[in-house]
């Protein structure tokens, strides 16, 4: 299925910037199960330098300098995706455990590859008690890490409300356990310690949602904005993606922007200003049908 | 020998010590060869015979032939040198002053050459080997993939930079700076117990104890042929200009600093003078099309080299720490697009962790094919049950460390613990085990410390520093310099050995057998340098700081003089006294008078109020401020005038302990007579020593312009109303503008009120009238640097227009009509002038500072997304 994505973030400064530095990631990478088709990201004020990179993870970012005084900034990212289908979950995994030790043992390259998603990073720690009792229940001695963790992603999702002024960027996940309370962005981050603590590579992934749903289809949680859910390493399968926002496996509605270890890896539109006083942020997010892909030639 | 370990450092087996609180006896002339006989342990002096080793011979025969007393006369000497020259080290958590001499002794610690070339060779090593280390690392990760390092140490380290990866550093070399912090274990051979990859600190503070130290010594330095230091600065010069991306003779190398609230702020502003570098914070640099500049009064100029003292995590608040204020935005980027060379590279930081330690053998014989000539000392890194176990079953025998850098943990000696502690500790270490590390308490060698003319053994740690050699690969050569900073444990030291702990410094001294080479870099050798009379490439943060303390020290002068004539005039009673106090109120902007105040003692408890009180504004908070911005602009002050700066702070110290005890008048009087005579001594230094770079003018400027206000506050403080006793308040005026002698010149006994303000208003040959400020800010002003990107001219024409305006308001006004009172006994005209005074000169600095010292606005970061609930979601 191809999607349009349009999104806008724009930062209104009450006193002038002079100059300003930003670091993005905003085009969608390709995946096994997604391809990006046309992409172009529009900046205004023009930026005086632009430099596009891929980083550790994969990702696509783009570097900017903004030497022009100016009082806001506006950013549009355009993109066509298409993303396929999702292969039907297997019927039987790897017993939990085992893929904990193949991945300890650095068993194959893709063990290895995925220890760089099993440890603490900045916004989920690997040592907390809280996730570890959390997470427990789903992961019984011997059961098959896809069905655990998928039954982890439900209840995540039962147990903690979508609510939009309960945290803030800043609040860190053992405090999201308490609360019990989020947005997509913490649920992921709950799920990823959840999933660390237990010695499982996981992985965040921030992208969008379908704003518009195809007749007879309900909107989903979290579209208009930025998405976030997560990834869990399967040994021969790849990466499974769960979010736990919406109690789902992503499929055809989900379009991967970028991945990392959790959110400050792959944060859409980071800056530092100079000047600037006060600033407010709009952000808007929107996915309709695209056009198919062009012929090649 | 598992018995004896750091801790008894506290409590040396071998010698009497002075019983505590004894009053320090007089030097008995103790000599190293009594010491070496009376050493029964691991001494660097001493061998097991207790005799003195042959390395150290040639000093201890010098030494012993000291007169009695000899050795004790020069160190006090020494010990001004130290004083003086303003050679400290910050506390963090120290929540007085915060700043500390350096602690340093006279004893040398003596290497031999042989001896010395041996450990260099482990030292040179191991800086190899962290270098192929981070390459791989930050490149293919080959250690991870063969399981030669648990991914663990690297992936979850803090210090492990992600957006590093890949990045090839200027020149392929990840480390060019490395210090080792070596011991004599049990054995008798060196071990390393930290290695320092990030910023090595001390290089500075070695050298500075070698100055003082050969000149304490001098005859005993020149006999033993001890090797120079220089060698090595030498090589850190070289090492640093090979690294620059544009090539050239004459590269731009700043070193970026963390400011002066840093621990070792003051090595960081000996180096860069010594070594000829710009020193620099992170406000001061910014990245432009990839390429990073320092921000000067002329200026952007481009930046080659940028010897780090900044933690890497902290340089980039863009991609790195986003919570960092010092670092420099886009600095990441402008590595990679191969603008800049950073030395340590970013990512350095990665290996500085002692849980890298046990793996090591192993790592060097794969990336270097060598096996480890240096070992570490035994350490064990918790993350692996089987180690685990270990550790815990003889955790008794064991110091616990973090793995990563974890804010500041002090190393958990277990043996000091109860077994409540011990108990919890074994919970911390079981619950979260790959974040700690064990290292088997280390049977230190010692040293004889001389203390009070008595020889004590002290526990001793040494830190060696390597510097890569120009323009080598991954992996090759480096230069150890000979010597090191030698840290030797106080006497109640239960910790590890750290100056930060109590220990102290002592020079090292790597003894040839022959005449070394006589090289010093404090008198420049070699190739002549590019002649410069510079100016423009002032950093504006620098020129904010010394316009700062050109006007806080202004205002100290004129509140000292302003209280010490109030002082005086306690006697006469109310007036002049209340005058003044209004006075000196304005000047420390303090706007509610208290109640009056009519006795003596009230009056001298405000002065001292307005000295002493921990309240913004007063003499105290001034001279705070003074210390605080001189301190920031440390490395374009004269070690004169730093001393100067010092000492001012001294005296309040000193003055702060008695206050409120001793506040007799006499008292007062004299400790702001010296303050009066420093300050005097200090503007004295600044006009005779300061070259008149772009540095001086804005010192000036800020002491001309903060007179004039003064002067205002002053008159519109005290003549604006008449009133009987004015000829007193007028010549105590005339006293605290140090223009009494002028006038009484000029006008023999008769005070009045139109020659007085013609004196301090509008004279302009009188250095302390406003008018005469005028006309020196004027003169600045028009040879102030031309902004680039500006029109021409534009600014500095606005601000001379500003002055000039003032000036010939000041010049066009007649004294007479200043000074005519009208019914109510005002002076309607004076006080119109002193408002417009008040209103144009604050004007005026503001425009000054927003013209060419407005770069200090801080770099802010952005606000990150929020999730907002989408309209018309609904909420679950």
């Amino acid at each position: 299925m191809i999607h349009h994505v349009v999104h806008v973030t724009e930062y209104l400064y009450s006193e002038r910037v002079s100059t300003s530095h930003h670091d993005l990631h905003l085009l969608p990478r390709s995946t096994p199960t997604q391809r990006c088709l046309r992409e172009e990201l529009e900046i205004a004020p023009p930026p005086a330098m632009r430099r596009e990179r891929t980083d550790d993870f994969g990702n696509r970012c783009t570097y900017v300098e903004i030497h022009e005084p100016h009082n806001n900034l506006r950013v549009t990212s355009r993109a066509d995706v298409d993303v396929a289908p999702p292969a039907p979950l297997p019927a039987t995994s790897a017993p939990w455990e085992a893929v904990r030790e193949a991945v300890r043992a650095g068993a194959d390259a893709d063990a290895r590859a995925a220890r760089a998603y099993a440890f603490a990073s900045p916004h989920v720690p690997t040592s907390s008690a809280a996730a570890r009792a959390y997470a427990l229940p789903s992961f019984a001695a011997g059961r098959g890490i896809v069905e655990a963790a998928r039954e982890l992603t439900t209840r995540i999702n039962k147990d903690f409300v979508y609510d939009s002024r309960a945290t803030t960027i800043a609040t860190p996940v053992e405090e999201v356990l308490k609360l019990r309370r989020g947005v997509c962005q913490d649920f992921a981050h709950v799920e990823l310690a959840c999933l660390r603590a237990l010695g499982l590579p996981a992985r965040y992934v921030s992208g969008y949602l379908v704003t518009r749903p195809p007749p007879g289809k309900p909107r989903l949680v979290g579209a208009d904005a930025s998405h976030a859910w997560v990834a869990v390493f399967v040994p021969a399968l790849g990466w499974l993606p769960l979010d736990p926002t919406n109690d789902l496996v992503p499929g055809e509605q989900h379009i991967t922007v970028a991945w990392g270890r959790d959110y400050s890896d792959v944060t859409p539109v980071r800056g530092v200003i100079m000047g600037g006083g006060r600033h407010d942020l709009w952000v808007s997010v929107d996915v309709s049908p695209g056009e198919p892909a062009p012929a090649t030639g | 020998m598992p018995g004896t370990t750091l801790r008894a450092a506290t409590d040396p087996p071998r010698t009497p010590e002075a019983a505590p609180g004894a009053v320090a006896s007089p030097p008995t002339g103790d000599t190293l060869r009594a010491y070496a006989a009376r050493s029964t342990g691991l001494d660097e002096l001493a061998d097991e015979r207790g005799e003195i080793r042959p390395a150290w011979r040639g000093f201890a025969a010098r030494f012993d032939a000291l007169a009695p007393g000899e050795l004790a006369r020069r160190w006090a000497e020494a010990r001004h040198l130290i004083h003086d020259n303003g050679v400290s080290f910050n506390v963090y958590g120290d929540p007085k002053g915060m700043e500390r001499p350096w602690p340093l002794g006279p004893m040398p610690i003596v290497v031999g050459a042989e001896e010395h070339a041996a450990l260099a060779r482990g030292v040179t090593q191991r800086a190899r080997l962290f270098d192929a280390l981070l390459a791989d690392i930050y490149g293919p990760q080959r250690v991870l993939d063969e399981g030669l390092l648990p991914a663990e140490l690297v992936l979850a380290h803090p210090g492990f930079l992600r957006p590093c990866r890949g990045v090839a550093p200027m020149g392929g070399r990840f480390l060019h700076l490395y210090a080792a912090d070596v011991v004599r274990g049990g054995s008798g051979a060196w071990s390393v117990l930290a290695d320092r990859t990030q910023a090595p600190s001390g290089a500075g503070y070695a050298l500075e104890n070698r100055i003082i130290v050969s000149r304490i010594l001098p005859d005993e330095f020149r006999d033993c042929h001890v090797e120079r230091l220089a060698t090595y600065f030498q090589q850190v010069r070289r090492t640093m200009v090979a690294l620059a991306p544009r090539g050239g003779d004459n590269p731009r190398v700043v070193l970026l600093s963390p400011g002066p609230y840093n621990a070792t702020y003051f090595e960081q502003a000996f180096l860069a003078q010594y070594l000829g570098y710009m020193l620099v914070e992170g406000a001061d640099l910014t990245v432009r099309d990839g390429c990073v500049y320092v921000k000067t009064l002329g200026g952007l100029h481009r930046v080659d080299v940028i010897r780090r003292r900044l933690n890497d995590d902290f340089c980039d608040p863009l991609e790195l720490r986003a919570d960092s204020a010092l670092g420099v935005p886009g600095l990441l980027e402008a590595v990679r697009e191969g603008n800049v060379a950073i030395a340590n590279a970013l990512g350095s930081g990665v290996v500085q962790t002692a849980a890298l330690m046990p793996f090591l053998p192993a790592v060097c014989r794969a990336l270097l094919g060598e096996e480890l000539a240096l070992p570490s000392v035994e350490t064990w890194w918790c993350g692996e049950p089987r180690v685990l176990a270990h550790v815990l079953a003889q955790l008794d025998d064991m110091v616990i460390k973090p793995a990563f850098p974890t804010g500041r943990i002090e190393p958990i000696f277990c043996d000091e613990l109860d077994a409540a502690a011990l108990a919890e500790l074994r919970a911390r270490l079981q619950a979260n085990p790959s974040a700690w590390v064990a290292q088997r308490r280390a049977t230190l060698s010692t040293t004889p410390l001389w203390e009070a003319g008595e020889l004590q053994p002290r526990r001793l740690l040494m830190r060696s520093f390597a510097v890569s050699e120009a323009g080598s690969e991954v992996g090759g050569a480096y230069h150890v310099m000979p010597g090191g900073l030698g840290v030797v444990a106080a006497r109640d030291q239960r910790h590890d050995i750290s100056i930060q702990r109590g220990a102290t410094s002592q020079d090292t001294w790597v003894v040839a057998d022959g005449p070394v080479n006589a090289l010093s870099l404090l008198r420049p050798a070699g190739a002549p340098v590019e002649l410069s009379r510079g100016g423009g490439d002032l950093p504006s943060r620098v020129a904010d700081n010394l316009y700062w303390l050109g006007r806080y020290a202004e205002r100290l002068d004129a509140m000292a003089r302003l209280a010490r004539t109030a002082v005086a005039r306690l006697p006469d009673g109310a007036e002049p006294t209340d005058s003044l106090l209004r006075a000196l109120r304005a000047q420390a902007r303090i706007l509610t008078p208290p109640e009056p105040a009519p006795g003596e003692r009230d009056r001298l408890a405000e002065i001292a109020a307005l000295i002493f009180e921990e309240k913004q504004g007063t003499l105290a908070d001034t001279l705070r401020a003074v210390h605080r911005v001189g301190r920031a602009a440390r490395d374009r002050l004269s070690s004169d005038t730093w001393r100067v700066i010092t000492a001012l702070d001294q005296e309040l110290r000193e003055a702060e302990t008695w206050a409120g005890v001793v506040n007799t008048t006499g008292a007062f009087s004299s400790l702001l007579d010296r303050l009066v005579a420093l300050l005097a001594a200090l503007s004295g230094l600044v006009m005779d020593s300061m070259s008149r770079g772009h540095g001086w003018r804005f010192l000036d400027m800020g002491r001309r312009l903060e007179r004039a206000v003064s002067l205002a506050l002053t008159i519109d403080a005290t003549l604006t109303t008449a009133q009987p006793a004015e000829p007193l308040v007028l010549e105590s005026l005339l006293e605290a503008a140090d223009s009494a002698i002028t006038y009484r010149r000029r006008y023999l006994a008769s005070l009045q009120a139109a020659p007085v303000l013609d004196l301090l208003l509008t004279d302009p040959t009188n250095p302390r009238s406003v008018v005469f400020q005028l006309g020196a800010l004027l003169e600045h002003i028009v040879k102030l640097p031309h902004l680039p990107g500006r029109a021409r001219d534009g600014i500095e024409t606005a601000l001379a227009g500003g002055a000039d305006a003032l000036l010939s308001r000041l010049e066009e006004t007649s004294v007479r009509r200043l000074a005519e009172v009208d019914a109510d006994e005002r002076r309607p005209e004076l006080v119109a002038m002193m408002a417009e005074l008040a209103r144009e000169l604050p004007a005026l600095s503001d425009a000054l500072t927003e013209s060419y010292l407005n770069h200090a606005t801080q770099a802010r970061q952005l606000a990150r997304l929020v999730w907002r609930a989408p309209e018309g979601a609904s909420e679950r």
